[in-house]
């Protein structure tokens, strides 16, 4: 959750880098034609200033060479002159704007030719006016009024000027929507980067909303378990007590048990009569110290040995080693006060009574007791 | 007083003054023009220098043009280039020089730093003045002018929307070199 939700946003903010960057570039590209377009403008301005200026410079040289012819003022020869050499500046610097474009090439070299066809009668004029011919130079003059070829440059320069203002519109309009674009493209930009921004922000938000909903459920689920926790400690230690209880009485009723069972012994060990506990074989298990007394066995001599290897009932020709004691055994009745012979650990032996009482388990002989008393 | 004190107001600056000073360089000239006033005539035409020098006011053809007089005196080869700007009547004339490869301009004259730097081709020289009067230019020329006829010949004239490799004077520069 967590790695896609930063993965969604640095895709998001890549996206917007890029968009940023195309935006740059293209503004960068945009504000280059514009200025461009712009130069193109102002080429044209310069254009038709120049062409205005060159009519204007015709105008005032044609008026005052004619009117040096009539007055011969210096002043009048001097503006022609200044005219005239405008003139030439004017139509320099029109050939040089329009030299691009060979259509208008060629027509400012035709004007050209006209003007120089110009200067030369205007300053035939006041070559003519200058030498004192002042008769001559206003029939010049008079002819040079209403010249053809003076109205056929201003026709043509006209012309060219009415292309250049044509020209200019177009580039204006061109330059125009070149800025119009540039914005278009700009706001377009800002408008996307700043609904990228917004989705941004909306997956930010909804990350953060996530991950408190998050830290609220882990809040919770801690409480929760904490709680269990509290209950389950209490039960342990309720169930500890408890045990400890147990344990106790456990404790109790075994020492209880050990005291009995040590009694019992005690019972046992304090006869005189001998005893012995049988295993169902008729096998010597246990034996009270009244037997190792009287016979001076060693217990170690007894255990696991026949019974017959200390005592042997009298009676029993037909069942010799305690057959008719087995047999008792094995059908759970019991004998009483049989005579016997005791053997001790020298071989003497010695008549006693000999009982035997069947040891039963869950009403089962698993044994039996024997005892034997001595006269 | 000599020529150190050509930018303090009284002193008479005389053309002979300028074509005697030995030690004369393009900084050298430019720091007489401190104090002189602007003329604001606007017409692009050369005013006698002499006038110029007395009255302590012209404009920049009349600065450039002395420039390149004074100084082509002294050994140095100059430019006079004028550059035509959008709504800047009659244009803007300076001095190039090419030793230095710096430019004189009136507009200058009261700056400690009043020469400045350019490229020699006249584009080059064009967009640093163009840029001095934050406008745009149209056109350019290389122009000669001399005080006997006070006649204004152009050299070449520079278009600014036409590529700079089709200028005349880069042109003309490679084919001489």
């Amino acid at each position: 959750m967590k790695d896609k939700t930063t993965k969604r946003i640095l895709a998001f903010f890549l996206l917007i880098s890029v968009i940023l960057f195309a935006v740059a570039v293209q503004a960068a590209r945009n504000i280059k034609q514009s200025s461009d377009s712009s130069d193109w403008v102002n080429h044209t301005h310069a254009t038709i200033l120049e062409i205005d200026a060159l009519r204007t410079a015709l105008s005032v040289a044609e008026a005052s060479a004619r009117s040096y012819s009539w007055s011969n003022n210096a002043h009048d020869l001097t503006t022609s002159k200044k005219a005239l050499s405008d003139i030439g500046e004017h139509l320099s610097i029109t050939q040089a704007l329009t030299r691009y474009d060979s259509n208008k090439a060629e027509e400012v070299s035709d004007i050209e030719a006209l003007v120089n066809q110009r200067i030369s009668s205007l300053r035939n004029i006041l070559t003519t006016t200058a030498k004192g011919k002042a008769a001559a130079a206003r029939g010049l003059s008079n002819r040079d009024a209403g010249n053809e070829v003076s109205i056929d440059i201003q026709r043509r320069l006209k012309k060219l000027k009415d292309r250049e203002l044509a020209q200019l519109t177009e580039r204006d309009i061109e330059s125009y929507l070149q800025a119009q674009k540039t914005r278009w493209i700009i706001w377009a930009g800002v408008t996307l980067n700043v609904l990228l921004l917004a989705v941004v922000g909306w997956l930010i938000k909804h990350d953060i909303n996530t991950r408190r909903q998050a830290a609220a459920a882990l809040q919770a689920a801690n409480e929760q378990l904490e709680i269990r926790v509290k209950e389950r400690t209490a039960e342990l230690a309720d169930a500890n007590q408890q045990l400890s209880m147990d344990n106790l009485e456990q404790q109790w009723t075994n020492q209880t048990l050990e005291h009995q069972l040590r009694y019992n012994q005690r019972i046992v060990d304090s006869i005189s009569d001998l005893v012995f506990v049988l295993t169902k074989t008729s096998n010597i298990s246990r034996m009270n110290p009244a037997v190792l007394h009287h016979c001076g066995w060693e217990t170690t001599d007894l255990i696991n040995q026949p019974l017959a290897k200390v005592v042997e009932l009298d009676d029993d020709t037909n069942n010799p080693s305690n057959g008719s004691l087995k047999l008792a055994m094995k059908e759970g009745h019991d004998l009483r006060d049989q005579k016997a012979n005791l053997k001790n650990k020298q071989g003497h032996q010695t008549p006693v009574m000999l009982s035997m009482f069947p040891l039963r388990d869950q009403n089962k002989i698993v044994g039996g007791v024997v005892t034997i008393q001595t006269t | 007083m000599g020529f150190f004190c050509g930018g303090l107001v009284g002193h008479a600056l005389t053309m002979n003054e300028l074509l005697r000073d030995r030690k004369m360089t393009p900084k050298r000239f430019a720091n007489h023009f401190e104090s002189f006033r602007f003329d604001d005539r606007f017409v692009f035409d050369v005013q006698d220098p002499h006038q110029f020098l007395s009255q302590r006011k012209g404009d920049c053809i009349d600065y450039a043009v002395l420039a390149d007089h004074v100084l082509t005196h002294h050994g140095y080869t100059t430019r006079l280039i004028r550059v035509e700007m959008v709504g800047i009547d009659a244009g803007h004339a300076v001095c190039y020089v090419d030793d230095d490869r710096v430019y004189l301009d009136y507009n200058n004259r009261k700056y400690f730093f009043n020469l400045k730097r350019s490229g020699p081709s006249i584009r080059q020289v064009a967009k640093k003045i163009a840029a001095s009067f934050e406008a745009n230019w149209t056109f350019a020329q290389e122009f000669a002018f001399d005080y006997d006829s006070f006649n204004k010949r152009v050299i070449y004239t520079v278009v600014k929307i036409e590529p700079p490799s089709s200028d005349p004077d880069v042109i003309a520069r490679k084919e001489s070199s």
